[in-house]
């Protein structure tokens, strides 16, 4: 479950040149998204099993906004929710401007539901995550500037 | 089998090899075993989030709580593994031994709980036979335990095991065993399913041990002959099967003069599994996720055949010598490989082996013919076998093979630390 989107298209093109040009490694950056390619050649012994290709796409989110000043990572493994209950008004917005120890989003875990309170003051710049999304324990939720 | 897998890990092991292997991952604290690997909620948590159908607890950690068993299975999730009251009865070493003994399985004899005094502890001592071992009811980690080889001796033992464990566990309850002087550690490879099949798939001989750490362990064990392979086997698997045990287990004897004295049993996998999969041929997890899902074992008793002799070595990230861990970056890794050869490990060139868990880092299983040429084969696969940026307890290995009582099988629990006290 990536919490992103692959660009598929994109991986597979990368692949095809390495393959044809004989290279181990391409990596691709646009702006703020970044795609790393690379082919791992180690001795094929039982547990040494590395893929031909591994793909670490390192776009937008994990593993650029985990380490963004401003950003807020959630602190338990869960679903994230944005309102308090379906049909209510979400708690934040972008653009909010957010004190201390206000309620950002809920994380359900084990049907106990989390409250994750701000633990900055500023202006909401990015939401990363969507309703309903599992998020895993470090994982980058918003980014509060 | 077609199974998709999910990983969990800590942050501090995002970049281990079995994140890498996962169809899935999920990170569920951080480096703290605390607040990760032995963190309920958050295991459970990663669980419902990826729609996991059911949750293979490893070794260690959770692998032997019964109340994690008891939330798995209330999550409508299948826990690979026994019963949590199979867990609970074997988890408490006096539980566990007085149900074995209850079915008739040879215990280490001892008092009858806690004794109270120089008189009582000399009357339990003296129907159980000198020498006998004091030990803290407490106790653990080898602290708390006198030996007292005869009555003379035994006001004295009593009161030092007595003073040990009021300093190190503020309790000076104490109970008496008979000491072994020289036993071995042999153990029994169990494994029942939800049909009533209980088997045995033979011993693995651990006594190579520094601390109660196993180093090297072996099948079949070169002190047993086949009626006392068989016999004992036999015995355990009726254990488990008045029991109605589940899965996979195994149980720890002490071996001596001919004779076994149960120890304790463990209800999970252990890490020297890969022994018994080199001379049997099966597939002990696969089996463990067949009868989770309610399936026979894929063998009967008559099917376990013992074919040649293996050799499991533990590789740890410790100096071969000092035993001071070793974490840190691994810059080469070459495995050894051919027939016969077997590498379990999460290393690659690259890898950095963090400093917050175990330390061992790889098990080499070599299996062959006979022991002399699975001895060869070792050799041969421990000089190809390179681990470069930390040290590694490689070199010892090496040694053990130079050694005449490891070559010829001659040894017992006490060898080793007496090998390194000498050789030091």
């Amino acid at each position: 479950m990536p919490p992103f989107d692959i660009d598929t298209e994109t991986i597979r093109k990368l692949a095809e040149l390495m393959t044809e040009t004989g290279l181990s490694e391409i990596e691709m950056a646009e702006g703020e998204r970044r795609i790393r390619v690379s082919r791992a050649t180690v001795a094929s012994a039982a547990a040494m099993v590395a893929p031909a290709i591994a793909a670490s796409a390192a776009l937008a989110t994990p593993v650029n906004l985990a380490s963004h000043p401003g950003a807020v990572v959630s602190p338990m493994v869960g679903t994230a929710y944005f309102q308090a209950e379906p049909g209510a008004p979400p708690f934040v917005n972008i653009g909010d401007t957010i004190r201390v120890g206000e309620t950002l989003l809920i994380i359900e875990a084990m049907k106990v539901m989390n409250p994750i309170k701000s633990p900055k003051s500023g202006v909401i710049t990015q939401i990363l995550v969507s309703d309903g999304q599992p998020v895993e324990y470090g994982e980058p939720l918003m980014i509060i500037e | 089998m077609g199974i998709a897998t999910v990983a969990i890990h800590s942050t501090a092991d995002a970049d281990a090899m079995h994140v890498r292997l996962a169809d899935e991952s999920v990170c569920i604290g951080p480096p703290s075993s605390r607040e990760s690997y032995l963190n309920m909620p958050a295991i459970l948590s990663a669980a419902a989030i990826t729609g996991a159908d059911a949750i293979h607890p490893g070794v260690g950690f959770l692998s032997e709580n019964a109340r994690f068993a008891e939330m798995v299975a209330e999550h409508d999730i299948v826990f690979i593994g026994p019963s949590p009251e199979h867990m609970r009865i074997m988890g408490d070493k006096v539980t566990a031994k007085q149900t074995v003994a209850n079915l008739n399985l040879p215990v280490v004899r001892g008092s009858d709980g806690a004794v109270d005094g120089v008189v009582e502890a000399l009357a339990a001592a003296k129907e159980i036979g000198f020498p006998v071992l004091i030990k803290a009811s407490s106790g653990g980690g080898g602290k708390g335990m006198k030996v007292a080889r005869s009555a003379d001796e035994l006001g004295e033992a009593l009161s030092l095991a007595q003073g040990e464990a009021r300093a190190n566990f503020g309790d000076d309850s104490v109970y008496i065993e008979r000491y072994l002087e020289k036993p071995r550690h042999i153990e029994i490879q169990l494994f029942g399913d939800s049909h009533g099949n209980a088997v045995h798939l033979g011993e693995r001989d651990c006594s190579i041990q520094r601390r109660h750490q196993k180093l090297v362990e072996e099948g079949p064990s070169p002190a047993l002959t086949p009626a006392e392979r068989n016999a004992i086997g036999a015995l355990a698997a009726d254990t488990i099967r008045k029991l109605g045990y589940l899965g996979a287990g195994t149980m720890e004897f002490l071996f001596e003069d001919g004779e076994f004295f149960f120890m304790e049993m463990n209800t999970r996998l252990q890490v020297e599994h890969p022994v018994t999969e080199a001379i049997t041929g099966i597939d002990l997890v696969r089996e463990q996720i067949l009868v989770a899902s309610g399936e026979r074992l894929s063998f009967t008793q008559e099917d376990v055949k013992i074919t040649g002799h293996a050799i499991e070595c533990r590789i740890n990230a410790e100096h071969p010598s000092t035993f001071m861990p070793s974490p840190g970056l691994v810059r080469g890794f070459h495995a050894p490989g051919g027939p016969g050869v077997r590498i379990d490990s999460g290393l690659y060139s690259g890898y950095r082996i963090p400093s917050h868990y175990d330390s061992l880092i790889a098990k080499l299983i070599v299996h062959a013919d006979n022991r002399t040429d699975c001895l060869a084969r070792l050799r041969r696969a421990l000089e190809e076998f390179v681990v470069d940026g930390v040290d590694t307890t490689l070199p010892l290995h090496h040694r053990l093979l130079d050694e005449p009582d490891f070559v010829s099988g001659n040894y017992n629990i006490h060898w080793l630390e007496h090998f390194l006290a000498r050789t030091s």
